[in-house]
């Protein structure tokens, strides 16, 4: 999933930079149904493994190890990644 | 001898020391994406549209341009570390791990420079 993501990244400036005739054909190919099915599974990966690292920031300063507040934010990382998916889209498609 | 254990064999030489160094640098390049992650979404967010003339021109400033470029290296790093790991646990015969962390940083490095490259083009305005 990070080098999909990151190579869909490079694609991107790559597009950017090769001007706006290619751009046209990337842009047209991220807004096909497939393309948004990439682009949304992608920032879904992204804002689960962003929820998880910063979960793993606070376990890192050796906090967050009783069971149950584990538990709950081993659970809530992901809910909270649905969430913001939901939202960065929610904003992208209301431009 | 025959009855080694990987153990004893192994006891006495200590770490490789190496392994604290990955693992900070793993959690520098974390925070420096969290920062540049949280940049890039708002500024798509922010952009009145995607277009191609919207989104040329407010990456070729110096600040975007910048940013973007230090989000090429962080992202890449960061993925260049968690993959490594990833190979080191999962791959045992050393040829195909050989081959693996050839391949993964010949990706990394390559697709990090076309991705500089691009932005700078952008940047110093020499678009094709």
């Amino acid at each position: 999933m990070a080098l999909v993501g990151l190579f869909v990244l490079v694609w991107w400036l790559g597009a950017l930079a090769s001007g706006p005739a290619y751009y046209e054909t990337f842009s047209g190919l991220m807004t096909s149904i497939p393309g948004y099915v990439v682009l949304v599974g992608l920032s879904w990966a992204f804002f689960t493994h962003l929820m998880s690292g910063l979960r793993h920031f606070v376990l890192d300063i050796g906090a967050g190890y009783e069971l149950n507040t584990n538990k709950v934010w081993s659970i809530a990382s992901p809910l909270i990644a649905i969430l913001l998916t939901a939202g960065f889209w929610a904003l992208i498609l209301n431009k | 001898m025959a009855h080694d254990t990987p153990i004893k064999r192994v006891r006495g030489l200590g770490s490789a020391h190496h392994g604290a160094h990955h693992w900070l640098v793993q959690r520098f390049t974390a925070i420096g994406n969290l920062v540049l992650s949280i940049w890039l979404i708002a500024s798509i967010i922010g952009l009145p549209d995607l277009s191609y003339a919207t989104v040329s021109k407010w990456l070729a400033q110096p600040v975007s341009a910048t940013a973007m470029i230090l989000l090429v290296i962080s992202t890449f790093w960061h993925a260049r570390l968690g993959l490594q790991v990833l190979i080191e646990d999962y791959l045992h015969n050393s040829g195909t791990k050989f081959a693996a962390l050839a391949a993964l940083n010949l990706t990394v490095i390559g697709g990090g420079a076309f991705a500089i490259f691009s932005v700078a083009s952008l940047a110093f305005g020499g678009a094709a």
